[in-house]
């Protein structure tokens, strides 16, 4: 590839100059600057390549028509009825905190609980956040957690996002029902930039999901998501997102947790959808007694690519990980997994657990699954193990010698493989949503 | 009342599928309705493989004989389609299947009976099993419970009866339900046994055992006992006395060649 040109020319002036800034010439400046920066970084950055460790089995050159995309600039502000699969996918939850609700990357609706915004909880557009001055915008997006630097796609995103969350949390108030982020891609061969930024300040706790849903598309339509999360003193985090896009998307995002002490930040990361979904998970561990569970479930059929790129950093002593990861995949679906536990020189006492498991369904789906391990300390627990198996023919029989049929005990069995992932997690209506998705999906096997 | 029996196995002959090991070498049986039969052997004499053979699992192979139910060609038949037939065997080892707690596992094997369309009752499901759970003297909370996974050996036995008291099977064969129980945990399984038999007088039996200790508490008809993959004599009650006072060996060795 020819220099770094994967977008048009006057695409990139569109989007990256003049509908940022005619649209808000009410952005701050220090967001255009760092748009502007963003842009520099992206276009020096050369497109991953297969030939990467990271990038091996995701050739984003051949799944990704990056020149032919539409960068979405965002929808309408307004619309006049949200679509009828996000209304269907928003009446199954249950009550909720807050809710926002995005539509081609833009903010159309937020709603928060009004006795948690008179205790100084933020719901907000992240786009109207940054507007408003909020000093945390400004001195947290895309600076610590998930920087222009960190590769092609994240200055991408960082250039071109249009909107998305911040929701921050004020020391020791406590969100007990779940804050919800809805959001649908309606326009095939588009490509979405959003962010997510989070702050639980010292004691605080909150719980959110992230949930995308579309609908088929003939060509590749490309969603990409920097999520921020940031957990201070003795916080309780927990992030779930849930990717049920329709075929034809493609879904990339960048994750970071950034965990200090005593406090917990847990992941739970659901793909059900889309043509290609790959995720990049870091994980840091920044203070003694931190704790990051990170949990992930994926069930791929027909052509489905998922790949799950994680690490575990564990900077300070004393700190706590555990990673379990569970997939099936049936048709010729493809996953991969990719975890790095890296135990930092000097993060003696560290605990940290990373597990991959799946479940081949048939003769021509394929798993790959690489753990890895890097220990700069000493006197830390680490283990990492990875399984690659079929339906157990002996619990085939059992279920079938009680009457179930065939594809009923194979539906059993890979409902319960996954659903141990969720009962780790038992988030209200996660569980339900998540179990019918795949009960769904079964059903078309 | 039909006297014809509900079981009837004749001069079959099987061994593991795509090897080369014969196990069953004629085994002719009868089970008429209601009856209770035991079948009675030292280890590794082909009890398990005939338990498995008429359940349909998939390991072994049919080299001879037949095994009808009620008429039908037993052997024809999925697995599935003989437990929708009335067949439920209670396994030997029962198997873990993680994340699927025993409360869904069997709404969805009650669900699977009915017609195309049918929708089980889950007010009437909930009843049902929790009446068979106070009849094993088990707690509710065990319903819950991912099937056999993490289970001690007694709790796996107890559930392969509660499936069976919830399923209500014509022909329960079971294997070595027994083995591993103390005295206690075995009455309770008598109990649902026999609980099922008041309720159904026509629910046929096939107990296989090791011992005769069962035997006092779900009185047999018939007692065979098999040696070798052949039933070398059958005879009623008094024959699982024989053999516990005279032991497997010497009845190995009286049969054996
Ligand atoms: N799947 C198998 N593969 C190989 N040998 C088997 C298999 N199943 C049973 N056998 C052999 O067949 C014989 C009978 O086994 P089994 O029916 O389990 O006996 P029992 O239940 O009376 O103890 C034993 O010698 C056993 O080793
Ligand atoms: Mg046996």
């Amino acid at each position: 590839m020819t220099q770094t040109a994967v977008m048009r020319e006057d695409v990139r002036r569109a989007i990256g100059r003049t509908a940022v800034l005619e649209e808000g010439a009410a952005d701050p400046g220090w967001l255009n600057a760092r748009r502007e920066e963003a842009w520099d970084i992206y276009e020096a950055t050369p497109l991953p390549s297969t030939r990467s460790e990271e990038w091996r089995y995701t050739d984003v050159a051949r799944l990704l028509p990056l020149d032919e995309l539409e960068p979405a600039a965002g929808g309408p502000a307004r619309v006049a009825a949200l679509p009828e699969g996000l209304r269907r996918a928003m009446a199954q939850d249950r009550e909720s905190a807050g809710r926002i609700v995005d539509v081609d990357g833009r903010v159309v609706s937020v709603e928060l609980d009004e006795a948690l915004a008179a205790q100084g909880v933020v719901l907000s557009s992240l786009r109207e956040a940054a507007r408003a001055g909020m000093p945390e915008v400004e001195s947290l997006l895309a600076t610590e957690a998930v920087p222009a630097s960190d590769g092609k796609f994240a200055a991408l995103n960082a250039a071109l996002w249009s909107d998305g969350v911040f929701l921050y949390v004020p020391r020791g108030v406590r969100v007990d029902r779940t804050i919800r982020l809805s959001r649908w891609i309606s326009r095939p061969g588009t490509a979405t930039f959003t962010r997510i930024l989070i702050v639980a300040e010292e004691l605080s706790r909150l719980s959110f999901v992230d949930e995308i849903l579309s609908p088929d598309f003939s060509s590749a339509t490309l969603v990409n998501t920097a999520v921020e999360l940031f957990s201070r003193g003795g916080a309780q985090v927990q992030y779930v997102s849930l990717q049920r896009m329709g075929e034809g998307g493609v879904y990339l995002a960048n994750q970071r947790t950034l965990a200090e002490r005593d406090s917990t930040l847990d992941t739970l990361n659901v793909a059900l959808g889309g043509s290609v979904g790959r995720v990049d998970l870091n994980a840091r561990l920044l203070g003694p007694g931190a704790n990051s569970d990170m949990l992930g479930l994926y069930f791929g059929d027909s052509n489905q690519h998922f790949d799950f790129n994680t690490s575990q950093d564990h900077v300070a002593p004393n700190a706590h990980s555990d990673l379990l990861y569970k997939g099936a995949l049936d048709g010729a679906a493809r996953g991969i997994f990719r975890g790095i536990i890296r135990v930092h020189d000097g993060a003696q006492g560290t605990d940290a657990y990373q597990t991959n498991r799946n479940l081949i369904l048939s003769d021509e789906a394929i798993s790959t699954s690489l753990p890895n391990l890097e220990i700069e300390a000493d006197d830390v627990r680490c283990s990492h193990g990875a399984t690659v198996g079929q339906l157990d023919a002996e619990a085939l029989f059992y279920l079938m010698s009680r009457g179930l049929r065939r594809e009923q005990a194979e539906r059993l069995v890979v409902l319960g493989f996954l659903g141990e992932v969720l009962s780790k997690l038992p988030l209200g209506g996660v569980v339900e949503k998540v179990t019918q998705a795949i009960e769904a999906k079964l059903r078309y096997v | 009342m039909d006297d014809s029996p509900i079981l009837v196995v004749k001069a079959l002959e099987a061994g593991v599928a795509d090897e080369d090991i014969d196990i069953l070498k004629g085994v002719d049986l009868a089970i008429r309705p209601g009856e209770i039969h035991a079948v009675m052997g030292p280890n590794g004499s082909g009890k398990s493989t005939l338990a498995k053979v008429i359940a349909g699992h998939p390991e072994y192979e049919v080299t001879g004989g037949s095994v009808g139910l009620r008429g039908e060609d037993l052997l024809e038949m999925e697995p599935d389609e003989r437990a929708q037939a009335g067949v439920f065997m209670a396994f030997q080892y029962p198997v873990e299947i993680p994340g699927v707690s025993i409360a869904n596992f069997l709404r969805t094997a009650l669900q699977s009976r009915l017609e195309d369309g049918e929708e089980l009752d889950l007010f009437d499901f909930q009843e049902l099993l929790m009446e068979r759970m106070e009849l094993l003297d088990m707690d509710v909370a065990f319903a819950q419970r991912p099937v056999n996974d993490g289970f001690s050996g007694g709790e796996k036995k107890r559930n392969e009866i509660l499936q069976m008291a919830v399923l209500k099977p014509a022909l329960a064969v079971m294997d070595e339900t027994d083995s591993g129980l103390d005295i206690d945990a075995l009455q309770v399984v008598a109990r649902g046994v026999n609980t099922l038999r008041d309720e159904d007088p026509e629910m046929s039996v096939l107990l296989i055992t090791h011992y005769q200790r069962i035997l006092n508490h779900i009185v047999p008809d018939r007692v065979h006992v098999m040696v070798d993959g052949r039933i070398v004599e059958s005879g009623g009650p008094e024959v699982a006395l024989e053999l516990e006072a005279q032991g497997y060996e010497e009845y190995r060795k009286a049969h054996a060649a």
